[in-house]
């Protein structure tokens, strides 16, 4: 897998290149979390932007490899704590799914440290503002990802494909 | 309804026209964010109509021109990027409903909270909200027109505590022909009330208006009386939930009975403040005692008689204010969770001058000091305890918040204790009173809910008492549909504005029930029968057993009364048979698509 990497120059980081990053959130808490960040003024990164989904649970990894595919270098997936979740336990589903796609991810060249996966509550606007500054610095220091060029040169997809992993 | 449906057939055979009306939220965004820029460039997009930008979109001119621009340029498409969806995402669905648009045709874009609050460069936070709307123009391409659900209520109620509150709650939804479940976890319905004598700011014996209540709540068939009971389990949502409550007596663990009820109303109340050993001589000196200690002696205490306490005759009495209420860092030790109690109790001001004037009222030879550090005495009638209690001659002391007075044994045994202060109405004199009897204004705390919040998600405030949804637009009901608040679960209350609580819920419930349903969002799964496989999958996934298996057709059948629109089922079909409503994949995916800058291929509507 190492391999596929270095066949791949990293693309010169270009002036002024910002890291792209896509936050898939549950409304009831994280989202929620992130307006409280707003209210408190709590100044953080702009590079996550967020995607609003009802719950953690709906967020299918598709998503998250459609986001990486079409440009973005970071992915974050916030829901809410085990246990409060406002679907009772749609978060187990989401726990369930993270870790095993951070690891899918990581057999197709992306780093994992390009996708986090957190809980925050709807009372934790600090914890929020402070994930996404840290995630972007993280990102930062990757460079672009350029997922579309890797998978190019390793001969699967071509750069366009929804399903880098052909379906 | 028939021309509304024709408008909705039209809208999913049309290109889209899409508006987008920017906000500057009175400088709050437009300060931060270029917002005209924004409009102009999100202008040169594909099919964007028009995009502009007001000083107050929320504002009946800002929801004006919105409507004004959907007639005037066809628009079947509405984004607005304001504040946070949570305010006012409803307020625009009902505008686009006015204009006759569809209301679920509606993208609400958060640049406020999300953006010119959190980006202090403007140019970054200018970039940011250019690339949110053009996600949300994504997304809204692929809206369709949705109708809300309509849920039935089961019209029965569930009220939890029989205090003065529950008991109004109660009586109020029999009232209006309303089947009642009352329950209360201790032994005796009045609650806490039932403990008090004269009660402000009507002077009525507390229990010559709690015993009408009692009787009327128990004569009437309508209501079901549990005591020593609580909640065991609790399944269903609004509407709908199934109760099991078990009743015990005398400590043993009882029988449990069942019920099934539309609405819920939480009257479980809060607790007193129990002063740590050694605050203010608490526990140490048996003269220092609570305000509620003091209204329990009173009622048992004949006026006329000399006020005595453990035989001892008194003479003087100092009341303490804001004991375990307005309390700071660094001058009050927190409690058990970590926590001051930094709120206002707002009872305790009238209730000490109240008790103040009773005393006086009884035994005129007591001198009496108040040691306080404002007086609000803000409710109607209350003001006048201050007057007649200063014109009765209680002293009043003046004490800095950051230094509080302290209470201690007299050193030279003339009094059993002393309280000493400064007094800021002196310019700070050292103030120093004997006392026979100090008495404490203890706050109101919320009490352990953690069973209920679970069960009921409710939100909670940093004062640990339960959150409303909003505390002027919608003061008695929980973010929870179908669950209310009926009194002082919610913050501090007094006897009247517990009951003016409890009756509020009680009708906001009672409307419920009479309407015989609620309208709900329409964003739930459903399945298209002609990809599902029949595999099983998301029946293991739904958190709400909403999902069954038809083995006749061999597909997934989803219960639409059931679905409450998590849409994890949606993301584990493998055949992507199951779409969530409103959030279907084409919708998510083509706003990610489209925050990324990835140009719409397929054309939609054709």
């Amino acid at each position: 897998m190492e391999q596929g990497r270095t066949e791949t120059a990293k693309p010169e980081v270009a002036e002024g290149w910002e890291p792209r990053i896509v936050g898939f959130l549950c409304y009831w808490c994280s989202y929620t979390g992130a307006d409280g960040a707003g209210t408190a003024r709590i100044q953080y990164a702009p590079n996550v932007d967020i995607i609003k989904v009802m719950c953690s649970g709906r967020i299918d990894p598709e998503l998250v490899s459609t986001a990486f595919a079409h440009g973005a270098d970071g992915v974050m997936v916030c829901g809410c704590h085990i246990g409060d979740c406002h679907y009772i336990n749609g978060n187990h589903k989401t726990m369930a799914r993270m870790p095993l796609l951070k690891r899918l991810l990581a057999d197709l060249g992306i780093e994992p440290e390009r996708f986090r996966h957190e809980w925050v509550s709807a009372a934790e606007g600090q914890k929020f503002a402070q994930l996404v500054t840290e995630m972007t610095e993280q990102v930062r220091k990757l460079g672009p990802l350029n997922w579309p060029g890797i998978m190019h040169s390793r001969g699967v997809g071509h750069g366009q494909d929804l399903r880098p992993w052909g379906e | 309804m028939t021309e509304a449906m024709t408008r909705n057939e039209q809208v999913r055979g049309e290109e889209p026209r899409i508006g987008v009306f920017i906000c500057h939220c009175g400088g709050n965004i437009s300060d931060v964010v270029d917002v005209r820029r924004v409009a102009e460039e999100i202008g040169k997009l594909p099919n964007v109509a028009i995009s502009t930008t007001h000083m107050f979109m929320c504002s009946d001119p800002g929801q004006g021109l919105i409507q004004e621009k959907i007639k005037e340029c066809g628009l079947n498409r509405v984004i607005v990027a304001a504040c946070s969806p949570s305010l006012h995402e409803l307020t625009f669905r009902r505008t686009l409903n006015r204009a006759g648009l569809n209301p679920y045709l509606f993208e609400h874009t958060n640049i406020r909270e999300q953006v010119s609050w959190v980006v202090e460069d403007k140019e970054l936070a200018t970039r940011k909200t250019t690339r949110l709307i053009r996600a949300a123009i994504g997304r809204i391409r692929h809206l369709v027109p949705l109708e809300k659900r309509h849920i039935p209520i089961h019209p029965a109620a569930l009220v939890i505590g029989g205090g003065v509150a529950g008991l109004t709650a109660a009586r109020d939804l029999a009232c209006r022909g309303i089947e009642v479940t009352l329950i209360e976890r201790g032994d005796h319905l009045g609650g806490r009330m039932a403990d008090l004598g004269h009660i402000f700011p009507t002077e009525d014996q507390a229990n010559d208006l709690l015993r009408p209540l009692i009787q009327e709540v128990l004569a009437t068939s309508k209501i079901r009386v549990y005591t020593h009971a609580e909640i065991e389990e609790s399944a269903g949502t609004i509407g709908d939930f199934h109760i099991k409550i078990c009743v015990g007596a005398n400590g043993k663990p009882g029988e449990v009975v069942e019920a099934h009820v539309g609405v819920i109303i939480l009257a479980i109340g809060l607790e007193e403040y129990a002063p740590r050993e050694g605050e203010y001589g608490m526990g140490l000196y048996p003269q220092v005692i609570t305000l509620l200690d003091l209204a329990r002696e009173l009622v048992k205490e004949k006026p006329g008689q000399e006020f005595t306490l453990n035989g001892r005759p008194i003479r003087n009495v100092a009341f303490l204010h804001c004991v375990g209420s307005r309390q700071h860092h660094g001058v009050h030790r927190p409690g058990p969770q970590g926590k001051i109690n930094d709120y206002c109790s707002r009872y305790c001001c009238t209730g000490i001058l109240h008790s103040a004037c009773e005393l006086k009222k009884r035994y005129p030879h007591l001198n009496i000091y108040e040691f306080f550090e404002d007086i609000r005495a803000y409710g109607r009638g209350h003001e006048e305890y201050y007057t007649k209690a200063s014109e009765e001659g209680v002293r009043f002391v003046r004490f800095d918040p950051l230094r509080p007075p302290c209470v201690e044994k007299d050193p030279r045994g003339e009094s059993p204790l002393l309280v000493r202060s400064i007094d800021r109405l002196t310019e700070n004199m050292e103030v120093e009173v004997p006392a026979d009897l100090v008495v404490l204004g203890i706050g109101l705390q919320a009490r352990d809910m953690s069973k209920l919040i679970d069960l009921y998600r409710c939100s909670v405030g940093a004062d640990r008492f339960l959150l409303e949804v909003h505390p002027k637009l919608r003061p008695v009901e929980l973010a929870v549909s179908g669950v209310f608040l009926g009194g002082s679960a919610q913050g501090p209350m007094d006897i009247t504005e517990a009951t003016a609580a409890a009756a509020a819920a009680g009708s906001k419930a009672a409307a419920m029930i009479t309407q015989g349903e609620v309208e709900m969002d329409p964003f739930i799964a459903k399945v298209n029968e002609d990809l599902c496989t029949g595999c099983r999958i998301c029946l293991s996934v739904c958190p709400y057993d909403a999902i069954s298996r038809d083995e006749e057709k061999g597909i997934a059948i989803i219960s639409e009364k059931l679905c409450t629109g998590c849409g994890t089922c949606a993301a584990s079909c493998p055949s992507n048979a199951i779409q969530q409503l409103g959030f279907n994949d084409a919708e998510v995916k083509s706003e990610v698509l489209a925050l990324l800058g990835v140009p719409e291929q397929e054309p939609v509507g054709a």
